[in-house]
Order: C-alpha cells, then structure tokens, then sequence
C-alpha cells in the first residue's frame, strides 16, 4: 500500500503536509531521524503512521504528562485501541496488566522519569521497541528552558533497548541545539530534516507601552476589538486569574483562566471549552497550549515578556493552525524584564540551599529548604556530576560556577529576547535568523516593523450562542433527550 | 467566603487548636491528629472539603480577621472569636446551606470518584442519543476504564439507560432548591456544551467560587447518601456508588428507628408508634451513633454536656459509665454517656 493510501484509510487526509512523507520515508529506511517541523504542522503523524508499517512497538518519550494524554485521547478517538501511557498516576491494576504485557500496545507514551525505573524498564526490554520517538526534543538539550535531567539520560537508555532508530522532533531549535539532541541520544547515520520555523500566516506585532497601565488598557482594548478565538499568555498564576477577572468585570463573556495550581477537572474542563468554542479567551500561563490541537486560534497576545525566543515562538505558533491569517502581540512596557529577571533567580538555587544541600545532602531536607522542582533537579543532578572524590568545600563552588553559568546564559537568552523587542529590523527576519535560517519571502501581513494593517484581524461576527440555559428540568432534558429519536420511536409504537 | 469558613473552625476549636490544624483539617490530612481533633471539635463535615487550598491563603485571611477585631489571637497561632466575631458568624451560617448535608470525613474519599463516574456516564449517554463523537472530559485512567467496562456489562440498549438515568436524576434534583439542582447541572458535560466550572457557575450565580465549591460537594454528599440509603429508588445510581461506600449495618430494628428519626419524630413518639419500650428506642440511637458517622448526636445531648463527657472520660482514661457519671454530676444520664462514647467510639473503630 502507498503511504498515501495508508494515511487516508488510518487518518482521513488525502495528502501529507510539508516535510512529514520525507521523514516517514527516512524513519521507514531505519535511519536515525532528526526533525524540526514548524509549530502546528502534524509532527505526530511522523510517527504514529509508521506504527501502522513497522512490525513492533513504537516507544514516545514525551515531557509532559498532560501532552501525552491528550495525544492518547486522540489515537483512541480515532479508534486505536493499542496505546497506553506510562506514568505514576496508572491505576493499579492496569499497570500489572501493562507490565506483563507491553508489547501488545503499538503506541506506548512514557515519561523520561518513568523510564529510570527498572520495572518498565524490564519490560520495555522485553517489548519490540522498533521506533525510538523523543518529542519537543529540545528539551534534552542542557540549554533547554525547563531542566529535565532525565532527558540526558536517554540515550544510554535507547542503548538499553538495543539502539532501536530514533525519531527526534522539535518545533523549535537553534543549530547548538540540535548538535546537543544528536549527541545526548546517540544518532548516528543521521538524516536532519529541518523546515522553516516562520509560519507566513502569523502577523507579528510588538507594541512598547509607557506604563502598566497603558497595558492594561491595550490588553482590554485588543481583547474586545479582536476576532478570537484567542490565546492571552502571562507570567504567573496570579496574573492569569486577574486578568480573566478584569476582562469579566468588563462585560466580556466567554473569559476563563488556565495554570497548574487548579484542580485537574477545572483545567480540563476550560480546556474542553476553549477547544469547543465555548470560550473565546483563556488567559493563562506557560502550562496552557502543548497538546491542544485547536485549530482556529486568531491570536496569541503576550502580556508578559517571554524569556526566551523558543518559548515565545513555540507559543505564537499555537494560532492560526488552520492556514488562516492569524496575529500575534505581544506588549511591553519598561521594566518588564525586571520580572523576567526575578522569575530566572527564583528558579536557580540560592548559595545557602546549595551549601546545605552538599552538606546534608538527603531528599528529607527538601521541605526545609524551601526548594523548588526546578531547583531540586538541578541540584541534584549537578551533584551526581560532581565526583564524590571532592572536598564539600569544592564541590559547593563547583556546584555554584554551574548553577552561575546557567543563570549567565538565562540572561543572555533573556537579553536576546530584548534585542528582539527594540531593533529595528523585519521581526520576522530576526526570529528565522535567531534558529539559523533565512527568510525567502515576507507575507503581505508581515510585522509591526514593515507595514499591516490590523483592520483585518478585528471582530467581525458575534456569534450567537450556542446553547442558552432554561433551568435545569430543561437542560436535564437537553442532555439526555434527542427529541428526533423520541419522535421517531413513538411513531412506530404508534403504528 | 473563606474568613467565614475560617472563623467557623476557629469558633469550633475554641483557641484549643493552631492555624495549622484548620489546614490539616481543610485540606483533608490524614492523620490521627487531625481525624481525632475534627472528632473532637465536631468538625467532621469540613474534613478535605477544601483540598486545594494553602496555609498562607489562611493566614492571610486571618489577618483580615484580626483586622476586622472579629477575632484575637491567644497565643502564637492560636484564636478566639471576639464578640463581634460571633455575631458575625451567627449571621453567617443560615446562608452557609452547605451545612445541611456536607460530610468531608465520609465522603471526602470517594465523592470525587461518584462525580468522575457519572459525569463521564452522563457525557457518553448524551452524545450516544444524539449520535455525536466527543473526547472523554476526564483523563483519570481509573474512571474510563470503570465507565469502559459499566457500558459493556450493560444489556439496556443506550437509549433506555439515557431515560433511567435520566428519571432517578430528575428525581434527585426534584428534591432540592432551585439554585442547586441548577448548580449540578451546569456542572454536567453532555453533547454540545462542556461542563461549567465553579468558577463559571459563581459568576452565573454571583457568588463566591468556594461557596460553590461547598455547594457542590454537599449536593455529591446528599445524593451518594440518598442512593445509597435507597438504592431500589435509584438503581442505575446505585451502580455508581455501591463499591465506594462501605454499607451501614444496623439491625432491622435500629434500622427503622432511624427511618423515624430521619422523619423528625422524638424518642418518645417513635416509641409509641412502634409500641416499644423507650429504652429500647435509646438502645437503637446508641447503635445508629456507634454506626452512622453523618448521625448527629446534637439532638440528644447538649454541647456543653458533650465536652464534659469526653474531658472527664479522656482524664479518667475509662468507658465505665458509672465512673464518668459520679464525674460530670448526676444530672447527666447514662444515655447521654452512652450515646457521646458511642460516638468517639465510632471513630476509634474506622
Ligand atoms: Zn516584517
């Protein structure tokens, strides 16, 4: 069967979308792949429609939890019966069942922290692994925004299971990047290949404001003038909050926020929402967009300052995934980075952790120290480097230069982001040149630097709503009641 | 919502307990300390109703408190209400309507897990009537396998269980005000609309988010106590709850004694009606408090008497009813001993 066909009867599309036959060619060849694909152009398919051809399991190694969920809920919409995701919050009884027999899942979803325990690593072992999947790859990297040490670990793993050939993703990633991804995981016999990151249908706008103030009033003003869908990204959970409210308080409808700190069934359910276009904002934090397929997002405002440009164009790239023209603000006033700044600090350890962790160096300290996950990890990992032949003397200034040239080049990454905001040159030409590209051609809606008009991307349609509450006997009834059906039973019955 | 929440426990523990113990209690810490204190200070029903909230969130609020003079601080972090405090909290309480069937200590466990069952139920039974393809609103591995399988054991064709689970639904809201049989269907995911957040429901209801929240939990209490109570009433229901709460077991007897009681009848009425000594009715309300955690035993034996009953039976280190009667003075009966024994006892024993 052609892959075409293939892709047809498994996923409904008639044609592939830029780059994915050439890689699946190459992850079919068994050659170690490394694929960069523009945010939003079905990196998934790359592996989940070899699964269908090559005979054995496909492991993916994906670093968030809910990112894992949400790909396995759609396999399983798509009736893919064979595919689980491995992580702590398994019920018991699955997990046995799992255990004692992987191989017969064809899509098996794991964390990197799940992969360090033995157990499923035994039983990994003893699946076919014939796909090696790591996904937002980028995050293996040392340099990566979040600090995952178990990424590093995952090459030696991949050698555990018998060097199965590799899929490496990632949406966004510079060339020291990638170098990075191919040594971490081993790749040998390497194909690269790498799309453009620009995606021509995003409009980029950076707006500097003279206070807070201004902002808030620009944020209110975008809000109510702009066709949404819409994304509103902010730096912390308390802003997510205040915003959503400020935006109810004025009248506006159809407003929720998104961070880690709420119970799970909110957070699905305003997700649910939003993909359901029963929201038209989601004011939210960095823990909203990975995983939600929606493709009709206008716009992706960003009222804080991102600290880096991986983070910032992973998240523009959330719009517009449908093709269709689609804008992407972000607002600035003077002294935003300052924030930015403190946020880099808090995530790094202080002297005094770092001394008393050489010294006590036990997880029971943890609670005392006040430490974070991020904090933690880099501890303790920078420790694990750390030969215990050192004095605790050595070990503590070793462990400080480290955690020193992490917050060096936070600040780099951060100063970077800067330049970005205030040089006068084509933003889009400065984002393709930030990942080593180059530009072929500018879109008509190009950027705040060369000229748009926003006349575009104002509102145009109030939709009605779909749905208008009559009391609960009626949405009772609503719920549970296809009236259609009950008039059709009835007029046999009648007969 | 929250200082009144606060000020409530802080009124229950009398300045005998820290901040700490409102949030181990609040937050749902299983710990013997705090099981006993929520025990002990008649907190039960607040245990884990508020599992997502932080220790700094209430010493903020109780700053505000001491702000507003409505309490005053005793030692380090322990309070008292101030007079104003208490008038406060009185004029509080008749709006707090999630009093009426509230039980964190029972339920706090399992509610979570009812809610998951059904309003998944609910979502597959809708878009199976009206032919629609959705993604499960919950991710909880546990609760799509247990949906998974209840849909597979069932030999009603969709339609049928949708009219069931509809009727014994419809009946349940029936039986409450307004506002909450509209909280409880906002809540619900079905074809075509997500369910609303509390959050959302708040700003419907203009309300605070927490009273929603507490709204909520007593509408899952009432109804798991229902179901459970009647099962033949509610049977598609029934399925739902019957492996998360453990059975009550009363005798025949005690039984039906507590259905008169549940009625509002006295002892002595209850011992007419049913042409018993009313000792024997006395005996089945020792039994239903030994048995029933949400059993009050309020009614029976004053607050003040309470209190006494267990500090002299906690200081004497006995259950000898004569003992801890010579203590607390003969105007106490050992019915009361017996009733307010029979009840810590209860907790001992789970
Ligand atoms: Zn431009």
């Amino acid at each position: 069967m052609h892959l075409e066909q293939l892709l047809e009867k498994t996923f409904g599309y008639r044609t592939f979308r830029l780059g994915q036959k050439e890689i699946i060619e190459d992850v079919l060849g068994k050659y170690d792949v490394l694929a960069m694909l523009p945010t939003g152009g079905g990196k998934s398919i790359c592996y989940q429609l070899p699964g269908y051809v090559l005979g054995g399991n496909v492991l993916i190694v994906s670093p968030l939890v809910s990112l894992m969920e949400d790909q396995v809920q759609q396999l399983r919409m798509r009736g893919e019966k064979r595919v689980i995701a491995l992580n702590s919050f398994l019920p018991d009884e699955m997990k046995k069942a799992a255990l004692a027999n992987l191989r017969y899942f064809r899509f098996i979803y794991a964390s990197p922290e799940i992969l360090q325990s033995p157990l499923w690593l035994q039983a990994l072992k003893k699946a076919a692994i014939a796909l090696f999947v790591v996904d937002e790859a980028h995050c293996i990297s040392q340099w990566g925004p979040d600090f995952r040490p178990d990424f590093l670990k995952l090459g030696m793993i991949r050698a555990q299971l018998g060097h199965p050939p590799c899929l490496a993703l990632t949406a966004t990633a510079t060339p020291e990047v990638m170098n990075d991804v191919i040594e971490t995981l081993q790749l040998t016999n390497v194909r690269k290949h790498i799309y453009p990151v620009d995606r021509q249908n995003i409009a980029i706008q950076v707006e500097c404001v003279a206070s807070a103030d201004e902002k808030l009033e620009r944020l209110l003003y975008y809000a109510k003038t702009l066709q949404g869908p819409g994304i509103i990204y902010v730096s912390s959970r308390q802003w997510a909050e205040t915003l959503a409210r400020k935006l109810q308080a004025e009248g506006m409808e159809g407003v929720a926020y998104y961070h880690g700190g709420m119970d799970p069934e909110q957070r699905m359910l305003v997700q649910q929402q939003f993909l359901c276009d029963q929201l038209q904002i989601v004011c939210c934090t960095n823990a909203f967009g990975m995983g939600v397929n929606k493709e009709n997002v206008r716009y992706v405002l960003h009222f804080h300052l991102p600290g880096q440009m991986e983070a910032y164009v992973q998240e523009i790239g959330r719009a517009g995934r449908d093709g269709k023209n689609s804008l992407a603000i972000l607002l600035y006033t003077h002294g935003d980075e300052d924030m930015v700044q403190s946020l880099i600090e808090a995530e790094l350890p202080t002297e005094e952790q770092i001394r008393l962790f050489v010294e006590h160096g036990s997880s029971a300290l943890r609670s005392m120290l006040g430490i974070s996950d991020v904090q933690w990890r880099l501890l303790q990992y920078l420790f694990e480097k750390e030969a215990s032949a050192h004095t605790a003397e050595e070990i503590v200034a070793n462990l400080r230069e480290a955690i020193d040239r992490r917050r060096k080049w936070k600040r780099k990454k951060l100063e970077q982001m800067r330049l970005f905001l205030f040089r006068p040159s084509c933003r889009r030409e400065q984002i393709v040149s930030y990942f080593h590209q180059s530009l072929t051609n500018k879109p008509e809606n190009c950027c705040d630097r060369c000229t748009f008009s926003l006349e575009s991307y104002r509102l145009k349609r109030h939709d009605e709503p779909a749905w208008t509450f009559c009391g609960w006997e009626e949405e009772l009834k609503r719920i549970f009641r296809n009236e259609e059906y009950t008039w059709i039973k009835g007029n046999k019955s009648n007969r | 919502m929250l200082p009144y929440l606060l000020l409530y426990c802080l009124h229950r523990f009398n300045g005998e307990r820290s901040l700490a113990a409102v949030y181990h209690l609040l937050s749902g810490k299983k710990s013997a300390q705090t099981l006993q204190d929520s025990k002990w200070f008649q907190l039960e029903h607040v245990f884990g109703v508020c599992k997502t909230i932080s220790l700094l969130e209430l010493e903020q609020t109780a700053q505000e408190l001491l702000m507003q003079k409505w309490i005053v601080s005793i030692d380090e972090r322990s309070y008292m209400l101030t007079e104003a405090g208490r008038r406060e909290l009185e004029q509080w309480l008749p709006s707090a309507r999630f009093f009426a069937h509230l039980n964190g200590s029972f339920y706090h466990a399992v509610d979570t897990l009812f809610w998951y069952r059904l309003s998944l139920a609910v979502q597959t039974l809708s878009n199976l009537v009206h032919r629609y393809k959705f993604a499960p609103i919950h991710r909880h591995e546990a609760t799509l396998a247990w949906v998974k399988k209840y849909f597979l054991s069932q030999t009603k064709p969709a339609h049928d269980l949708a009219q069931a689970l509809y009727q014994e639904l419809h009946a349940l809201c029936s039986s409450l005000p307004e506002e909450e049989a509209t909280i409880f269907t906002l809540r619900l995911t079905s074809f075509e609309r997500i369910g609303w957040t509390n959050e959302q429901i708040a700003l419907f209801f203009r309300k605070d988010p927490l009273y929603i929240q507490l709204m909520f939990q007593h509408l899952l209490h009432y109804m798991m106590k229902r179901i459970e109570r009647e099962s033949h009433l509610f049977p598609v229901l029934h399925e739902f709850v019957k492996d998360l709460v453990k059975p009550v077991s009363l005798t025949l007897s005690a039984q039906k004694t507590y259905e008169w009681l549940q009625k509002g009848k006295t002892i002595a009425e209850i011992a007419r009606i049913r042409k018993l000594k009313r000792n024997t009715i006395e005996d089945h309300i020792v039994e239903i408090a030994a048995n029933v955690r949400e059993f009050s035993i309020e009614p029976f034996v004053a607050e003040e008497t309470r209190r006494m009953i267990m500090k002299e039976a906690t200081r004497l280190g006995t259950r000898q009813l004569k003992k801890i009667r010579d203590a607390v003075g003969h105007h106490v009966s050992y019915f009361e001993i017996r009733l307010v024994l029979a009840k810590a006892g209860e907790l001992r024993a789970s």
